[in-house]
């Protein structure tokens, strides 16, 4: 661990900890995100999943701990800081702004000013990314239908030319064809060079699909490795596939 | 009542409804990003009013032009009133008690430091063209209320495009309809409030400079307008231009039509019972009329 020539990770999560208020959720949570991977975070609800990506995207502030992006102490700075350095978030419940076009939901997710040169190219590649979404463009988003809500969510957080990409929940109340369709995509955005931290109910899904995960309970990092190894682990097996 | 009688009604109505959409538009983007009850809005008002009349009267500005110098002026003036007071109460969905305060407070302020600048006697811009009229056919247009329409409405376009058609506009909205989702896309929302509060400040003054060219005003100018504004805020939800300009021109028609049965000195009483009535049959506002109508169809 010393001195070794491996390149530091994308993101490295150093003894993290958050609080709504006084109620402290997370513990001191560390994990890396490497360039190039699928990381995954899995854990049952309420575990501190959704607050550990709402510290790293600024939304909540952090009480203790470190955030390296590229090495740099991202921890303190305003959301719009770390969306400028290409960290982009899909949120769980997708959070699209019901009573405005998809495009406009798409294109405010370039709304920094270093992005919006470039948006209406990306806004054609998060088309050819997304057919359906371009027939709908004009079509309030709030009438989408599930899946089109979370490609559009997908698309806008895709708007940021993400290097790390944060995926909360994305197959959430989704058919199943839907989320064969929603992790394929995953990948192919993965393959395209963009780093993905990955969070999902859908365990067996999410370890299939990632070369490294952590498991999250109460707030604390309690098993890591390569995905492979958690999928056959007896307990993560017992606790979290075999129930779901 | 002659057809004739009936077009003129009309037409005021809606030379009216152009001055209450401004007067209205400020209060609602106000409330939509920062979910503020702006109560000091006719103190920005008569502000307004206020410097209108100075450019008028030192600079010899025509007033529809002093009217629309005062939007920056007053735009600045909130920008600064957001920084030394708005910014610091708390962040919330709903209206809360303290920002309540705040701008009730911040209104008799204003009110005072009118009392201590211009005195109590009441005040008001003539010139030579204020009693000019246009006819039109049989239709008698005062040429004044026709000049503080189109320069209201101009403003209330210029708006509607501001927030469909540019950045700003759009991170306006989605602060609106979602301020986590605009601050995980990196919007500045401080930035965008700060911004937001001189925008509707810089109306309530266009509104109350624009209101000074058609009546008297003192110190106390506004307190009618902003129940006003309520009514039509309640009408034409707090979501959308067009929807405060349906509730202007609603309100104007029923005021101006009320004029047939009732005494002039009732019009504000007229738009009081219609804010009770709209409240309890209608508490979604037009819209949720609209909705209905939609289900039923
Ligand atoms: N806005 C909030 N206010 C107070 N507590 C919250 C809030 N959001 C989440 N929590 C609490 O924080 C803990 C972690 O929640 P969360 O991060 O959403 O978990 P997960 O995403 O893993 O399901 C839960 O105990 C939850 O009750
Ligand atoms: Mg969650």
């Amino acid at each position: 661990m010393t001195s070794s020539p491996t390149p530091p990770p994308l993101l490295a999560v150093e003894a993290l900890e958050s609080a709504y208020g006084a109620v402290q959720v997370l513990w001191g949570v560390s994990f890396n995100v490497p360039h190039g991977q699928i990381v995954t975070i899995i854990g049952s609800n309420g575990a501190g999943k959704t607050t550990t990506l709402n510290t790293i995207i600024g939304v909540m502030k952090l009480r203790g701990g470190r955030i390296l992006f590229k090495g740099e102490d991202i921890g303190t700075l305003p959301p719009h800081e770390r969306v400028k350095r290409h960290i982009s978030l899909v949120p769980e419940g997708r959070h699209l702004w019901p009573r405005m076009s998809a495009e406009d939901n798409l294109l405010m997710g370039a709304y920094q000013p270093s992005l919006r040169r470039d948006a209406r190219r990306n806004l054609t590649r998060v088309y050819d990314l997304f057919p359906r979404l371009k027939e709908r463009r004009s079509q309030l988003a709030g009438t989408l239908s599930g899946g089109e809500q979370q490609m559009c969510a997908l698309g806008r957080g895709l708007m940021a030319e993400p290097e790390l990409l944060m995926l909360d929940e994305p197959s959430l109340g989704l058919a199943p064809k839907l989320v064969d369709e929603i992790f394929a995509h995953v990948e192919q955005i993965c393959k395209q060079g963009v780093t993905i931290l990955l969070v999902a109910q859908n365990v067996s899904y999410a370890l299939q699909m990632s070369e490294t995960a952590y498991l999250m309970e109460t707030g604390r990092i309690t098993l890591s490795g390569p995905s492979r190894s958690l999928a056959t682990n007896k307990y993560v097996v017992e606790a979290y596939i075999g129930k779901a | 009542m002659t057809l004739v009688d009936f077009a003129n009604l009309l037409v005021a109505a809606v030379l009216l409804a152009g001055i209450y959409a401004v007067m209205s538009v400020g209060m609602t983007v106000i409330y939509g990003v920062m979910k503020i009850v702006n109560l000091a809005h006719a103190g920005f008002m008569m502000l307004g009013a206020y410097f209108a009349m100075e450019l008028f009267e030192r600079l010899h500005l025509d007033p529809i032009v002093a009217a629309l110098a005062v939007f920056p002026i007053m735009a600045i003036v909130g920008i600064a009133v957001y920084y030394l007071l708005v910014r610091w109460l708390p962040q919330s969905d709903k209206p809360t008690l303290p920002s309540l305060l705040l701008m009730f407070g911040l209104w008799l302020v204003l009110q005072n430091l009118g009392y201590v600048i211009w005195g109590n006697e009441d005040r008001s811009i003539f010139t030579p063209r204020t009693f000019d009229v246009i006819h039109a056919g049989p239709i008698i247009l005062p040429t004044i209320r026709v000049y503080v329409f189109a320069a209201g409405a101009g403003c209330v376009l210029l708006l509607e495009a501001l927030l469909n058609w540019t950045w700003f506009g759009r991170a306006l909205r989605a602060l609106v309809q979602n301020r986590y989702a605009g601050q995980i896309v990196g919007v500045d929302d401080q930035k965008i409030a700060s911004l937001t509060f001189g925008l509707g400040i810089g109306f309530a003054g266009l509104a109350g400079a624009l209101l000074a060219s058609l009546y008297s005003f003192n110190p106390d100018f506004g307190r009618p307008f902003l129940i006003r504004a309520f009514v039509i805020i309640v009408l034409g939800g707090l979501e959308s231009v067009s929807g405060v300009a349906i509730g202007a021109l609603v309100l104007a028609l029923v005021e101006s039509f009320a004029i047939i049965w009732l005494p002039a000195g009732y019009q504000l009483a007229v738009s009081f019972g219609l804010l009770v009535v709209v409240l309890i049959v209608l508490p979604g506002g037009i819209a949720s009329l609209i909705g209905r109508v939609r289900r039923l169809a």
